[in-house]
């Protein structure tokens, strides 16, 4: 069951002259849950929209489930489940109607009982119109339809945006239950790297359009690490070690964040500059995020000046 | 199992290691006795609401550490703590980690017999597990 459930190979697409996601290579595996993550802008829900064909590439191809995205066969679209961005479902519909809308595009596999018993927890009426329904209401209709077609594939695009700790938490555990299924496989878009943590195995990381990361979470956390020098002379000017994402130069020390430096490599390096101490800080999430995607020569916002 | 684990995501600990960390120290305290079972991997990662793969992870930590035992088809228990043995590589390690602690409780001006009876008082948190283990000899 090691196969490919979504493939991209060179996908672009350019709004005027810049691009919006820029020859991303991509390759999913079948069976993980997989958090999509980049900044705002960093051109995530254009390449889930191009992976879905439901926008047109500049250049480049993707693939989902074996089918090209250009070409997506209603068979094949049966098995993919979409949710988008903001749970923009219609306005009109009551959740009974939109709920036999919806199950028409799924005839063979639609769990009327598991769409009826989310009804119930979230305590939803199916004969109330979607227009009367609260945002996390709507989301929790958005949830119950992504997830009784029972999706081979699910995509989601910034699932939890604006939504309360409690519906959150629903989505991470749909998204679990999900996955508990034999051959399933998630991919969401999100800018809560708690809950990327939480329910991923696996991150893809895209900034400016670029892809930056496609491993495992646990390759991810372990990859990206603050490693702090102390030096009782003078601070070297020049540092030149592989994998230096951000240099920090305070009073007799240096603060370095490394992309894939080994234990080994940090001891060897300390010692090559004559660094009296140097120490190795694991990070959360959250920060590696930030400097993973922040300008190689970034300031703090804020900086604050020694007098 | 009577045991709580609680997950802190964006801490600076992977949520596996927070899992295994938790589970050691309920087979430490005796809260997780030898022969008891661990729930399954599905079943701990719906509760948790974490991934799947992140247990199993977790779970090949604890086995590769000795405290717990996989049986194919029935599943994963707490080890016999006399099977476990630790040689002179580990005892060093665990030395290394009490000299950071003898080293912030002097950086603290904590004195060393105040320190030792704190020592004593920890370790008769976990008191009910390591009678057992000597009652055992």
């Amino acid at each position: 069951m090691n196969d490919t459930v979504l493939q991209a190979k060179g996908l672009t697409k350019y709004y005027g002259n810049s691009p919006a996601v820029d020859h991303l290579d991509l390759e999913i595996p079948r069976g993980c849950i997989c958090g999509f993550v980049g900044r705002n802008g960093a051109g995530k829900t254009t390449a889930i929209k191009l992976m879905l064909g439901l926008l047109e590439p500049t250049a480049g191809s993707s693939s989902l489930l074996g089918c090209d995205s250009s070409a997506l066969t209603p068979a094949i679209r049966q098995r993919i489940g979409y949710v988008a961005e903001g749970h923009r479902l219609f306005r009109w519909m009551t959740i009974g109607g939109l709920e036999r809308f919806q199950r028409a595009f799924f005839p063979k596999q639609w769990d009327d009982k598991l769409f009826g018993d989310m009804m119930e927890y979230f305590d939803l009426p199916k004969r109330k119109k979607i227009k009367h329904l609260s945002n996390g209401q709507r989301a929790q209709v958005s949830l119950a339809l992504a997830l009784a077609p029972n999706p081979e594939l699910l995509i989601m695009d910034d699932p939890t945006l604006g939504l309360d700790a409690a519906i959150r938490r629903q989505f991470l555990e749909g998204m679990i239950e999900l996955i508990m299924r034999q051959g399933r496989t998630i991919l969401f878009s999100s800018h809560i790297l708690g809950d990327v943590e939480r329910v991923s195995d696996r991150i893809v990381v895209i900034d400016k359009g670029v892809l930056r990361a496609n491993c495992s979470l646990e390759q991810f956390q372990r990859a990206i690490r603050k490693v702090v020098l102390g030096f009782s002379g003078d601070v070297p000017g020049q540092v030149d070690i592989e994998g230096l994402l951000h240099c920090k130069r305070g009073d007799k020390q240096l603060e370095l964040t490394l992309v894939g430096a080994d234990d080994e490599k940090v001891a060897a390096f300390a010692k090559s500059i004559r660094a009296e101490t140097y120490n190795v800080v694991t990070m959360s999430l959250e920060d590696q995020f930030i400097e993973f995607t922040a300008p190689a020569n970034h300031k703090r916002l804020f900086q604050w000046e020694e007098r | 199992m009577a045991v709580w684990i609680q997950i802190l995501p964006g801490s600076d600990e992977p949520i596996y290691l927070q899992v295994v960390e938790q589970v050691s120290k309920a087979i430490a305290k005796g809260e997780l006795a030898s022969g008891d079972k661990l729930p399954a991997v599905r079943k701990l990662a719906s509760e948790l609401v974490i991934n799947p793969n992140t247990v199993a992870r977790a779970y090949t930590q604890l086995e590769q550490a000795g405290l717990v035992v996989t049986k194919t088809g029935s599943g994963t228990f707490v080890s016999d703590p006399k099977l476990r043995r630790s040689d002179a590589a580990d005892i060093n390690a665990l030395a290394e980690r009490i000299d950071t602690l003898i080293t912030r409780a002097l950086n603290l001006g904590i004195e060393a017999a105040d320190l030792t009876k704190l020592f004593d008082s920890r370790l008769a948190k976990f008191a009910g597990q390591s009678d057992k283990r000597a009652g055992e000899k």
